[in-house]
């Protein structure tokens, strides 16, 4: 329907004098013409008269059409449907475990959508413009055709991500229906102002929370790296649903090995208690964990019943113990050395007094305790990094036999360092003892212990870029610093520096080609024969002679950490582990192999292995990289769980050396540790969007007319199109008017006044 | 008293028959038996010489404090001592210093305090004995004077009973010497260490005897007693500039701690 409107132009008092001003103008008119003619016929042309000026006022008020033309838009509607694999967990109690029976979530989810003579959705489909999507980790646009083949195998739930994005493309006429269980796992898992929900949301929640019976455990928080002797804490939170009155044991074991047990008395529902364990290492090295709680009976879900995890045990200090055969200097300005750093814990024996000396007061007056044998070379042993043989010989207090323990400790993977004196090397009677096949150097019982020449120590090529004796980093540097190192008096002659040993110093010509520092491996340990008792010098005439005590402590600190094979000081290091770390991605790693003497390991055999969650063995290949002894490799682990890469290196088939690195492998979700509904997120996402919950038992025709309605009342479907026409403007108003003079024009002159 | 080596050797053959019945005899080394000293570097009990006063109050006294050190310990020392002035090149090659007077001496020169600084500061000791036993007078007084140029921040100060000079070796519960000035000794510290530790009771009188063994000083008031812990204090400062505070080490406390309660 068309309506009439006056757009104005003039006020309505000029209008109104305008108009008095015309009909005094036709009184006179009338009046004169009244004179002339019959009162007929002057009526009859005034009339047309008062109706060209009737017409010509009513155009001075603009006077037009309004045109409406109304259309009825076809909504668009995005459906959103859940995929992810808590969708594959039972919909409603008294069904089997794990979804494997009866009707799981996303069952129930396709059976609403597609059952009956006209399925849901195909009414969606026709009553708006669908678009539907399936999501878990992402938005993924699907057919209705395709829906009976939608399956739950989603990694996890990035719920409010996805509606986050959906919103912003839906457009404001549109509305979303969810369909999910609410579990939310990604980044955003709870509502927060971050989310904005921009269209109206109608959730409909599959999966009963009634009858959910689980026990898990949730928020384990444990260490990646924990330090040998010291305490680590196991943060965890226990969560039971369905299980009050209940009585549950937990177990935390290492290994296969039980560490602990409590029983977790679950008194309410739904149950959730925060629990501390702890364990102390005694050794370094990984440690594999492992906490679980047996399944309990109706549990929807049991593989969150355990964890696992895997701890790097390190030593946090340097053990250290020194056994000097007599105080001397030596001892004095090592002691010095090793206490002096914060990063070795040092246990020192220095034998005060021999079986010959006598004293001629009681032993209760002496400070002297017995030196436990058994305890250190039966038991302790094993708990030091390094052992220095400070100018001690086994003989005058125990049986060789104690020295096979020595052989095993550095065969196990220790250091063990022999420093000289006249107890030490050929002197001390290593000749005949299990150490001689130990020792970097090569023993024959015939070298002796020399003093009194004056002894120069000159770094061989090995020693310019190994470790130990690189004092400083500038090559040039430290070879003036080794020049300047005070003379040594007294040196341990023996054979020579054995094959595969490194000779790092020699003392100049007159030794007679006698090592002076050597260093070696035994088994999976290292060792290192410095063949003086004389390089207190090297502190403390330094000092004298105005310089820097520093080399003397750096060199011993090196070699310390050297010989417990400190990460820094292996050949062997895998660099990084990088990449996401999830099941399907690749995972990149970078070794650095180097020499014995610390130089770029060119052309070495390296073998790289995964130790996977369950213990098997994945052998992976290493790839040279242009800069000489780096190497990378990759790996893409099939599924979570914790990983070890190992490493392994051999030149010339001689073993550089060995490195290992633990990394967990772990959807940045949990999909699968905690299957609980939660209608009360989806509640909360429909009151934010003005949208409504309603959960799947009761998704209706109702329900449908209901959401119809709400998108009605916040955007209407039809839209009404106006269009204004002038009327004064239009052709045929004008012939009209000119109609009208035209026929007066004519009576007039028929009436003989024109 | 034995004559020190005489006796040295009876004892030792009498250890070693112990020993063997015990079935923990050590070994002959051959050639390379520890005591044989003229293949050790051992230990030298150098001592300062200066200007002015009398740096050599009692020049017998080392070569027994020495005889007694390697009788009683694991310790191989030079029979006599070596004379050292703070400014010899080779006084770092010594770090156990004695230094022992009756007089006021001549103030050192500033070359010598910074050497006799840098010398304490990274691990050398001194070991200071007043030969005249006058508190504020003569060589005390000198000796103070010039540890405070030494170390002007620090003062001399008693050492506690459980300080590891005192349990070096010998649980010491009495100060020896020659003459009973302080029942106690001084020292001065720096960080965990005490490098410098000073006796007032003439350490040196009571350890010096002649070629024929016969004693040079009496001991007074308390005699052979008193002598023989002249001669314990003495080897457990040697010992104690050798092992540093080794005797504080955890491993010890408990043992010397049970015995101290007896």
């Amino acid at each position: 329907m068309n309506e009439l409107f006056f757009a104005g132009g003039l006020p309505w008092w000029a209008i109104l004098l305008i108009a008095l001003g015309t009909l005094s103008l036709l009184v006179h008119q009338f009046l004169g013409l009244k004179r002339r003619l019959s009162p007929k016929k002057s009526g009859l042309l005034i009339s047309l008269r008062a109706l060209v000026y009737a017409l010509l006022i009513f155009f001075l008020l603009s006077p037009g059409l309004i045109e409406k033309r109304v259309t009825k838009l076809r909504r668009p509607l995005t459906v959103i449907l859940d995929t992810s694999q808590s969708m594959g967990f039972p919909a409603a109690p008294g069904q089997s475990r794990d979804g494997k029976q009866g009707k799981s979530r996303i069952d129930l989810m396709k059976e609403k959508l597609l059952e009956g003579k006209e399925p849901w959705i195909e009414r969606l489909a026709r009553d708006y413009d669908l678009r539907l999507y399936q999501f878990s980790t992402r938005l993924e646009p699907i057919t209705a055709a395709s829906l009976p083949q939608l399956t739950a195998q989603g990694k996890g739930t990035r719920l409010l991500e996805v509606l986050r994005e959906a919103s912003r493309d839906a457009g404001s006429q549109s509305g979303i229906i969810l369909f999910s269980d609410g579990i939310a796992n990604g980044e955003n898992s709870s509502l927060d102002e971050s989310v904005s929900l921009p269209v109206p949301i109608f959730t409909v929640g599959v999966g009963e929370t009634r009858g959910f019976t689980d026990l898990r455990i949730a928020e384990l928080s444990a260490p990646e790296f924990a330090f040998r002797g010291r305490e680590l804490k196991i943060d965890l939170t226990i969560q039971a649903y369905g299980l009050a009155g209940k009585t549950v044991p937990l177990y935390f074991n290492r290994g296969r090995n039980l560490v602990s047990s409590r029983n977790i008395s679950i008194d309410r529902d739904p149950f959730e208690q925060r629990l501390t364990l702890s364990y102390t290492p005694k050794e370094a090295g990984p440690h594999s964990f492992s906490l679980s709680i047996p399944p309990q009976e109706g549990e929807w879900i049991t593989q969150n019943n355990q964890r696992e995890f895997k701890v790097e045990v390190q030593r946090d200090k340097i053990r250290v113990l020194t056994l000097s055969g007599s105080p001397s200097w030596n001892y004095r300005f090592l002691r010095m050395a090793l206490k002096q750093d914060p990063s070795i814990d040092l246990v020192s024996f220095v034998f005060l007094r021999t079986p010959t000396d006598s004293v001629d007061v009681p032993d209760s007056q002496l400070s002297l305790i017995p030196f436990p044998i058994d305890e250190i070379f039966l038991e302790e042993l094993k708990n030091f990094d390094v052992l220095f043989f400070d100018d001690f010989s086994h003989r005058a207090y125990f049986n060789a036999v104690y020295l096979e323990k020595v052989r095993d400790f550095v065969r196990e993977g220790s250091g063990l360092a022999m420093l000289g004196g006249i107890r030490s090397f050929d002197s001390g009677g290593y000749a005949g003892s299990p150490l001689r096949e130990v020792l970097p150097v090569e023993l024959d019982g015939k070298g002796n212990f020399q003093t009194g020449s004056a002894l120069r120590s000159v770094l061989t090529a090995s020693g310019k870029t190994h470790p130990i004796t690189r004092l400083l980093p500038d090559p040039r540097a430290n070879e003036e610093v080794w020049k300047k190192m005070p003379l040594l008096t007294s040196l341990n002659r023996v054979l020579r520096a054995k094959g595969e040993a490194l000779l790092l110093a020699a003392p100049d010509g007159a030794s007679g080609g006698s090592p002076l520092l050597t260093v070696g491996k035994y088994g999976k340990g290292r060792t290192l024969a410095l063949m003086s008792d004389d390089f207190w010098r090297w502190n403390f005439a330094a000092v004298g002679a105005n310089e820097s005590p520093q080399n003397h402590l750096r060199l011993i600190r090196q070699a310390v950490r050297w010989l417990a094979q400190e990460p820094s000081f292996e050949q062997v290091q895998i660099r990084s582990v990088s990449g996401s770390k999830a099941p399907g991605e690749k995972v990149d790693f970078k070794i650095r192999v180097l020499k014995d003497d610390f130089t770029p390991a060119a052309n070495s055999a390296l073998r790289l292995r995964i130790i996977g969650p369950e213990g098997e063995q994945i052998p992976i290949e290493a790839a040279p990289e242009t800069e000489e002894g780096e190497y990378s490799a990759e790996f893409t682990p099939t599924k979570e769980g914790a990983y070890r890469l190992e490493a392994e290196a051999q030149l010339a088939d001689k073993l550089l050396g060995r490195d290992r690195r633990n990394f967990v492998v772990a959807f940045p979700f949990g999909e699968m540790e905690d299957g609980r509904p939660r209608p009360d997120l989806l509640k909360r996402i429909a009151d934010a969007s003005h949208g409504e919950f309603i959960p799947i038992t009761e998704w209706s025709e109702k329900g449908l007319e209901r959401m119809s309605a709400k998108l009605e009342s916040l955007a209407p479907s039809q839209v009404v199109e106006r269009r204004q026409i002038p009327l004064w403007s239009t052709l045929w108003t004008f012939a009209l008017i000119l109609l009208l003079l035209a026929s007066e024009w004519w009576m007039r002159r028929k009436w003989g006044l024109v | 008293m034995l004559k020190a080596m005489k006796r040295r050797e009876f004892i030792r053959a009498i250890a070693h028959g112990l020993l063997l019945a015990a079935g923990l005899a050590p070994r002959r080394a051959g050639a390379s038996h520890p005591r044989e000293k003229d293949h050790l570097t051992p230990f030298v009990f150098a001592q300062v010489k200066y200007r002015g006063g009398d740096w050599n109050p009692h020049p017998l006294a080392v070569t027994p404090l020495m005889e007694e050190l390697m009788q009683r310990t694991s310790v191989e020392a030079a029979a006599s001592r070596h004379e050292v002035a703070l400014t010899d090149r080779e006084l770092f090659s010594f770090p156990f210093l004695y230094i022992s007077g009756k007089y006021d001496f001549d103030p050192l020169t500033q070359e010598e305090i910074e050497i006799l600084r840098r010398f304490l500061s990274y691990g050398g000791f001194l070991l200071a004995d007043d030969a005249l036993g006058q508190p504020g007078y003569g060589f005390d007084r000198s000796l103070r004077r010039e540890m405070k140029r030494v170390f002007p921040e620090k003062e001399f100060g008693r050492l506690p009973s459980g300080h590891a000079a005192l349990r070096s070796y010998y649980l010491l519960r009495k100060i020896g010497g020659m003459r009973m000035v302080h029942p106690y000794i001084e020292g001065i510290n720096v960080g965990a260490a005490t490098p410098v530790i000073y006796c007032h009771n003439d350490l040196g009188g009571a350890w010096e005897r002649d070629q024929l063994g016969n004693w040079l000083n009496p001991c007074t008031p308390g005699g052979e007693e008193q002598r023989r812990d002249a001669f314990h204090l003495g080897i457990n400062l040697i010992l104690y500039a050798m092992t540093e505070n080794y005797k504080e080490d955890l491993i010890h406390v408990p043992f010397i701690r049970r015995r101290l309660s007896r």
